[in-house]
């Protein structure tokens, strides 16, 4: 007997990210190849007719398993019933604007769509933000949705991770299937730390450390990070836009892990609502290694922590205490 | 045991519609969530920045069958030991040109792929055209590529095929996945016979024609065919971009039903080299209801032909007549 459908809310979809994710979202690619759904789609009403234009090639594509689509530029009608939210929507970074301006232009946004979700959402609704500051926006997210769990709420640094994941198969040459076990740090930005520490790569021999592998700490501590933390500016210097491919992609990964569960062994990182582990600050969406089963994610504890990375981990940890700040007082 | 990696051609790659495919092929929409996949990616040297930003999206995505990925600007190249080739690239129609100037452009374009194709290929390639003009593209391929079989070479009606049945689906409020076996008979072209004669849907009661179900053939015979002819346009009109997520699915589609074989009882449109079935002009690529089983397709024989299609299956014949000779008088 097939599945009851399962509601999936797209803010921002008439954007370049929203493009390449709907389609992933209807073919299965979140949720599983059995798993009927139901897309919501919001945006601004000057992207209406566009949005409109999404929603026909969504009917053109005749997906077997998208049961019902709906386009609208209004939030309430937008949450409605949604059992899953990925919010792509933000306001961007033109030139010329300071970060002030950015934080508060997003922080509005994400106020007001707290008050909708929490209204209009399904009960256990899970939610991952995509639009930066990520962890930023979640955050105030959840602290004006008091009534969706904290636990419910979380940003994306599955791109991160899935990027830290290509950059050690590229340098090892060996498949992106056979490396797992990065860890992404903290803030969705520059800070953030991809750690290889406790990574591992499959070989014909068993697993085997990554940093046992590469045989190079100075690459690993330095241009392996930096690329990473940087991917996001060459991928726009290359296309001259920014990487819609692989954050829905990754968003796709992040929801299925969470949902569906992290295979045996392995784990990913979520930026989850910070309980202090590792000495994060609390009370920030902080990234960390995480492992998921029955819908629900938990951190991996006890992993080691040396000096460098500890170094790490209080930088990116500062600076999520330090726009946590900023977003209160562009509320104020 | 892992299959063999199947090597996939995209040409055009840095554009919109290989943007919205390569994922698509990297998550195995196209060939089964079970067959890894290469991508060769080819286009232009001043899309090859672009292109290796496309590269590099894709190795940030982490996709478990992506195998490898070649982007490259030679033809050579990018056609070595292809199993399946998805033309998408051509020389687009700009303000101004005449229809004669886009012919000329893209003749030259597949005559020369043709030659890269026969020579660089693995033996049994699969070769789809989805560039306009779509059918005699594909049947100049076809034409200087004469050790590739003529069954071999497709041309995509997959997409106008799939917008009839949404078109249908929406009229009926039905699901799309319980309508079946519309034809799109001809050219990829405002001529295109959308054709529901022979549609079902799937009820409680069993499987219904459309026209009984829909009682309205003033509708089917006028609205509903120019819809899906012009549904191309309205596209472009809602998104100000031309339909890149529907094309690309549709590609996939095409693909797929091809290698892995239709459902019983159902048949889909692909544009094959004609044969002179149902009287359409042999030797060019004409749309026609097949079925597919084992890698091959077969046109389905014997289904009814009024008075009404026959004007219209010839109409879109004799354009396609008038492109080949058009698509010749370029090359002399």
């Amino acid at each position: 007997m097939a599945k009851e459908p399962v509601r999936v809310l797209v803010t921002g979809a008439a954007g370049q990210i929203g493009y390449a994710l709907v389609p992933m979202i209807a073919r299965g690619v979140m949720l599983g190849a059995d798993q009927p759904v139901i897309l919501h789609m919001l945006d601004i009403p000057p992207a209406a007719e566009a949005l409109n234009g999404v929603k026909m090639e969504l009917v053109d594509a005749a997906f077997p398993l998208l049961k019902g689509v709906v386009a609208t530029t209004d939030v309430v009608e937008a949450c409605t019933g949604v059992n899953i939210a990925v919010m792509v929507g933000g306001f961007p970074r033109k030139e010329g604007m300071e970060r002030k301006d950015v934080m508060s232009k997003n922080v509005s946004i994400y106020k007001s769509q707290a008050t909708a979700l929490e209204q209009h959402a399904a009960p256990n609704c899970k939610v991952l933000v995509v639009a930066n500051p990520a962890n930023t926006n979640a955050l105030i997210l959840k602290e004006f949705a008091p009534s969706i769990p904290a636990k419910n709420i979380t940003c994306l640094t599955r791109l991160d991770h899935n990027r830290a994941l290509g950059q050690i198969s590229e340098k090892l040459n060996v498949q992106v299937s056979d490396v797992k076990n990065v860890i992404i740090w903290g803030n969705h930005s520059s800070t953030q730390y991809p750690d290889v520490n406790h990574a591992t790569v499959k070989t014909p021999s068993g697993e085997k450390p990554v940093r046992e592998l590469v045989k190079d700490d100075a690459w690993l501590n330095g241009e392996f990070i930096t690329t990473v933390q940087q991917r996001g500016a060459a991928i726009i210097k290359a296309r001259k836009l920014s990487s819609a491919l692989s954050a829905a992609s990754a968003a796709c990964d992040h929801i299925r892990d969470w949902v569906l569960g992290t295979p045996e062994g392995t784990w990913v990182s979520m930026g989850v609502y910070s309980d202090g582990s590792y000495n994060a600050p609390a009370g920030v969406i902080y990234s960390f290694p995480v492992t998921c089963r029955n819908g629900e994610w938990t951190i991996v504890q006890g992993l080691a922590i040396d000096e460098f990375s500890r170094k790490k981990l209080d930088l990116t940890g500062a600076e999520l205490t330090e726009e946590k700040e900023l977003a209160y007082s562009c509320l104020s």
